[in-house]
């Protein structure tokens, strides 16, 4: 009970304002995981390899591209607005289980392989993604 | 030969900032050893030291003593026009304009919660875009914004409530006197 009459005391002690700026945050969390963390198709991909700076895919056209990397060659499956690689010569074949890709922002990649694929919407700047320190 | 002696005039007011400076970097400090689950989310212990001093003291006062704090707690930590120094300054610019404005609205509608919320909120917001400007032009980044406003309100609310007791019990103590 002791705790129950503190909580009350502490409600007790909200202005009116304050009632009103938490209830407002709450509004804007919720809008903000609505806004934020919808996900939005991607339209092209960008395959990098050693062989290609930046090859532009579109996502519409169901096709196999086979890239060139350092080990071999990777199978890159398009279909449907989905992009997935198929085989890779590579050890651990942890691109292969990582599946199909198809929101904007989403990256897979062969690193032993040196593929990269990136998913991006047309609007997509490209740009670097970190700095490390 | 004669010794001349340099000496700074100080005021009531510098040793109040300086007195509740030091309180903020060593809150500050303590603070940075604690493990943090998720890069971001701190519960800004420091920030309370700056909301006692705006209620208690004014809007100039607090600016000084979070400034200074954001200063020598990085100078302290090493930290000091590294990444994490350039996000510190921008939440507490942020935050400190935030309250300057919700402070100086006449009739002064906010308590210690609702200032607290909205220092809390401005801090996070100017950290994340300032991460996104200057270091992860990514808009991924964005993803986190809503879990790190969540934890921010958390954060600020339970703040403002502390602040809120220690004001009224400093209150009872001097009555006592």
């Amino acid at each position: 009970m002791a705790g129950l009459t503190l909580w009350r005391n502490i409600i007790a002690d909200f202005k009116l304002a304050d009632k009103a700026v938490f209830l407002f945050s709450v509004s804007l969390i919720v809008t903000s995981f609505l806004y934020f963390w919808q996900t939005t198709p991607a339209s092209y991909a960008m395959i990098k390899s050693p062989q290609h700076e930046s090859l532009q895919v579109s996502l519409n056209k169901k096709q196999t591209y086979n890239i060139q990397g350092t080990l071999g060659i990777s199978a890159i499956e398009v279909n449907q607005g989905k992009i997935r690689f198929v085989s890779s010569p590579c050890q651990n074949k942890f691109c292969i289980q990582h599946g199909w890709q198809q929101h904007h922002g989403d990256l897979t990649a062969c690193l032993p392989n040196r593929i990269s694929i990136q998913l991006a919407d047309l609007n997509q700047t490209a740009s670097y993604d970190a700095i490390n320190f | 030969m004669h010794h001349s002696h340099l000496q700074i005039e100080t005021t009531h007011q510098d040793r109040l900032i300086a007195g509740f400076a030091a309180l903020a970097i060593s809150i500050h400090l303590l603070e940075s050893a604690l493990p943090s689950p998720i890069p971001g989310i701190k519960p800004g212990l420091a920030n309370l030291v700056t909301l006692y001093v705006l209620i208690r003291h004014g809007w100039r006062l607090a600016v000084n003593v979070s400034l200074l704090r954001v200063l020598a707690g990085s100078l302290l930590l090493g930290s000091f026009l590294s990444p994490t120094f350039s996000l510190s300054l921008a939440g507490a610019i942020a935050s400190l304009t935030v309250l300057g404005v919700a402070w100086h609205i006449p009739g002064k509608p906010f308590g210690p919660v609702g200032l607290s919320i909205l220092a809390a909120l401005a801090h996070m917001t100017a950290q994340i875009v300032t991460a996104y400007l200057l270091f992860i032009p990514h808009t991924a980044l964005f993803t986190l914004l809503p879990l790190l406003l969540t934890s921010a309100l958390i954060s600020g609310t339970l703040g403002g409530i502390l602040v809120n007791r220690i004001i009224k019990r400093l209150d009872e103590l001097t009555q006592h006197e």
